[in-house]
């Protein structure tokens, strides 16, 4: 394995820590004397994070970099309908509750 | 082969190819799917009863959480790099990394166990409160994915222990069911940790 | 020996004229008619299955968890008439399923993996129907035909035919993966790896419908979003996937003991095709339908 694959590799896995520590930022930003606060940034924030994530470990874990386009498509196509639900469920809930 | 990949392999790129078997990719897309529509669920019950949720999950410790998910994208991490290393024939180096995902998927099941048992002691199980059933299912059913991991795990070291099996395609296809565990625990854990 | 055999169907090329004509001459001649009895018995049986469960007695989605005694009485009475008729014909037609089985059994001998898979199979899934499918239907007989019992007593019948039903997926599991094992080792390409990969995913949902044990009301509940609705959508993938999986495998079935031939649409198979026998693991035709 050449130096700049393992380079590529662990920058991909800098860049996902990196995210999930920021979670911890977000966190403390809503937080009001150890109490959660509902927050829709934070939940908005939360979610495309996640989906940013998951498309990086599909891309560079995953390798669906080297793979066909349709299969990249694919991918793609998946981490946009999870965001749609996820938000979609989360507004739609709020209307209703 | 399409034009473009053609174009790329006159580059001198490699050729576009799908890692590990596509039957794989069919399990990984259609689990994610089924996982959209727990979230879903999970997450319009969470606003009808908003107060409620917030309070219960205040009682998470988001740094086991957070520590949870960095072990496992470690373990992923290794996943790759072992793919990687059995590609260009460093089959050693390949099996070293197998046991460093391995290693670290145990850790992460070791501290979400401790995590379970934390939350049990504080008085939250599984039926007691509307938020910890979906945490213990959500991690639960999270965790069995993880379990059968390990017999993925055992697979890929099986095909790159002797010259004799070797199969790529399988390592990868193992890669992808290891991966897949990962960014549906990227997932649980933003849902149950931190969206408010 | 197999590629003479699918030559022999090819040639024997029924006559036209009436359907009633063609089927007369199917049944004397064609020589996979037990498969296709088989396959044609699944398609019956889900047909009956389905008009019995979810419109005939509704016991499909399941109704409330939550019902009191005398709600359950009430559902009883309710129900009375439609719970005789469609259980007096479920229990004449049960016995159906084991065309399901056998021609899945059928299936995991042609692969070429040892003969235990598709006996514990078979084994397997006809325990599984008895507290899948035959105890909700004789305990909510029972129910109908004693309507003046205690309705304490009712709403125990209830409670058991309920968590029976639903509840009792450890056999159906183990079967899945007995299946799903055999698919993934076998080399004759009887099945498409990705539908032994669905087989995982159907088997993880027979664990998702577990906290129906504890949960009277909600998402867990035996009637709930996560443990009957979501499942049941897997689970009608799963069905829909392996019936028709199950009818190309009989399309292509040579009767002979090597990789079983693809389907050539409207000509007769090739005698001979190399490679395909000797493809390992590593070929990715091996992996069949995922085109």
């Amino acid at each position: 394995m050449n130096t700049l694959v393992k380079k590529r590799l662990l920058i991909a896995w800098l860049a996902l820590s990196l995210m999930t520590l920021g979670y911890l930022a977000m966190d403390h930003s809503a937080d009001r004397a150890g109490a959660l606060r509902p927050s829709v940034a934070v939940t908005i924030g939360a979610v495309l994070i996640a989906a940013a994530k998951m498309r990086i470990i599909f891309r560079e874990f995953m390798e669906v970099r080297h793979a066909p386009a349709w299969l990249g498509r694919l991918t793609d196509l998946c981490v946009l309908l999870l965001v749609a639900s996820l938000l979609g469920s989360y507004f739609i809930g709020r209307a209703a509750g | 082969m399409t034009t473009s990949s053609v174009k790329e392999a006159e580059a001198g790129k490699a050729v576009p190819f799908v890692p590990g078997q596509p039957d794989m990719w069919f399990f990984a897309l259609f689990e994610t799917l089924v996982f959209t529509a727990y979230f879903v669920v999970y997450m319009f019950a969470r606003m009808q009863h908003h107060e409620a949720f917030l309070q219960s999950q205040a009682k998470l410790s988001l740094s086991i959480g957070t520590f949870n998910t960095l072990v496992l994208l470690v373990s992923s991490w290794s996943m790759a790099r072992c793919v990687k290393e059995a590609r260009v024939g460093a089959y050693r180096s390949a099996l070293t990394n197998a046991f460093l995902t391995a290693s670290f998927g145990v850790v992460f099941l070791g501290s979400k166990i401790y995590e379970w048992v934390r939350e049990i002691r504080l008085g939250y199980g599984f039926a007691s409160d509307e938020f910890f059933s979906y945490y213990f299912f959500l991690t639960g059913i999270h965790a069995l994915h993880l379990l059968i991991g390990f017999v993925v795990l055992g697979v890929v070291v099986h095909q790159l222990r002797s010259p004799e099996r070797r199969s790529q395609n399988l390592v990868e296809t193992g890669a992808v069911y290891w991966h897949t565990v990962d960014f549906l625990w990227v997932l649980v854990f933003s849902l149950l940790y931190v969206v408010r | 020996m197999s590629a003479a055999a699918t030559e022999t169907e090819t040639l024997l090329e029924s006559p036209g004229g009436s359907p009633l004509r063609r089927i007369a001459w199917h049944w004397r001649h064609n020589p996979k008619r037990e498969l296709w009895g088989a396959w044609f018995t699944i398609i019956a049986f889900y047909n009956v299955f389905t008009v019995v469960f979810f419109i005939m007695t509704h016991t499909q989605p399941p109704p409330k968890p939550w019902l009191d005694a005398h709600g359950v009485v009430r559902w009883f009475d309710g129900y009375h008439n439609a719970l005789l008729i469609g259980f007096g014909v479920m229990f004449v037609l049960t016995g159906m399923t084991v065309a399901q089985n056998a021609l899945i059994a059928y299936s995991m001998r042609r692969m070429s993996v040892h003969p235990g898979f598709g006996y514990a199979y078979l084994v397997l899934y006809s325990l599984a129907g008895v507290p899948g499918s035959l105890l909700l239907c004789i305990v909510l007989t029972v129910g109908a035909m004693r309507p003046d019992r205690d309705p304490a007593l009712m709403s125990w019948l209830y409670d058991f035919a309920f968590l029976s039903y639903v509840g009792t997926m450890g056999v159906f599991l183990v079967g899945s993966l007995v299946w799903m094992t055999a698919i993934l080792l076998d080399k004759n390409n009887v099945f498409p790896k990705w539908f032994g990969y669905l087989n995982l995913c159907n088997a993880l949902t027979e664990v998702v419908v577990s906290p129906a044990w504890i949960f009277h009301r909600g998402v867990f509940a035996w009637n709930g979003l996560i443990a009957w609705w979501i499942d049941m959508v897997v689970f009608g993938v799963y069905t829909g996937a392996f019936i028709s999986l199950l009818r190309n495998m009989i399309q292509r079935e040579d009767f002979g003991t090597g990789p079983l031939p693809e389907l050539v649409p409207n000509k007769p198979n090739k005698p001979d095709k190399p490679g395909k026998a000797k493809r390992g693991p590593d070929s990715p035709s091996t992996m069949g339908a995922a085109r």
